[in-house]
């Protein structure tokens, strides 16, 4: 198995890189949205989107809708940025492969 | 996704890249509603003008356009309801939600602009209807729609030609095959997609 400990540690986890490849086409979604399209528990998707927000990848925004609590992520410019990087370093990863 | 530490090799990476991106697609069911909604009123409309005058020898067959009034308080409050349930926000629905605002304004400022030969003004609304049309159906990438959005600019030049006693038919005829047949088509390849 090929090992990637170069490409970015923030981006290279499953549910982490699931959450920021769903919102870079989108502008905002809700927790429960990435829950459901993640399939993560609420818990390890919790711990996950703190530590983006805390690496300045996404932003969260916590208010409330009909008296209920709404939780609002959206990705940041560094976060698209980062995506952006990882993508390439992936692709430099990947094409040699392709090649040989 | 429960381990979230798990090393991934690169062909993972880009498969949970492709699958997210995937589902962030936009909700074309939106789409439909407004196609349906407005196709059937518009069409409507035309038509009982049409009727009416050709038929009743009815004068001021033109106000069975009041209809269209209590037709946009429908749009507007089926879209704040959509709107407000709405869990994620897609760039394709942002977009797409501002063409048919802006179509929906310039329609407005040729109403007002035409207030005084009102009569005239269909194959102008058919030109500008035919724009989002268009545009729509590229963003959702569904053909049905692009050629929806040519049908209106063809017709608006047909009838532009034959005079006005056609407009309100060519109306009828252009609400047909640009919203009513493309909105059919949508609702059932959404249908299809759901089963």
């Amino acid at each position: 198995m090929t090992r990637f400990k170069e490409l970015d540690p923030i981006l290279h986890s499953q549910l982490r890189l699931a959450v920021v490849s769903l919102l870079i086409g989108i502008e905002m979604a809700e927790f429960t949205y990435i829950r459901e399209q993640t399939g993560a528990t609420a818990g390890n998707l919790s711990i996950q989107i703190t530590r983006l927000k805390e690496a300045g990848y996404i932003e969260v925004i916590k208010k409330f809708r009909n008296n209920y609590p709404q939780t609002l992520c959206s990705i940041t410019e560094l976060g698209r940025q980062k995506f952006a990087e990882y993508v390439n370093d992936l692709k430099d990863y990947l094409s040699p492969k392709k090649q040989g | 996704m429960e381990n979230e530490e798990k090393v991934m090799t690169g062909e993972e990476s880009l498969k949970i890249i492709s699958e997210m991106i995937n589902k962030t697609k936009f909700d074309i069911r939106q789409g439909s509603f407004y196609l349906l909604f407005w196709g059937w009123l518009i069409f409507v409309c035309s038509l009982s003008e049409f009727l009416l005058k050709k038929f009743a020898g009815v004068g001021h067959s033109y106000y069975v356009w009041l209809l269209v009034i209590p037709g946009v308080f429908v749009s507007m409050i089926y879209g704040f309801m959509t709107g407000r349930k709405a869990k994620v926000r897609t760039y394709t629905g942002i977009l797409y939600m501002w063409i048919w605002f802006g179509f929906f304004i310039a329609a407005m400022v040729l109403f007002i602009v035409h207030s005084k030969s009102m009569y005239s003004v269909a194959p102008y609304i058919l030109l500008l209807a035919g724009l989002p049309t268009f545009i729509s159906g590229f963003l959702i990438k569904f053909k049905p729609l692009i050629a929806g959005g040519i049908c209106f600019w063809v017709i608006a030049l047909a009838i532009f030609f034959a005079g006005t006693d056609t407009y309100s038919l060519g109306s009828a005829i252009a609400m047909l095959f640009g919203y009513l047949i493309p909105g059919y088509m949508l609702k059932n390849r959404v249908d299809h997609d759901a089963v």
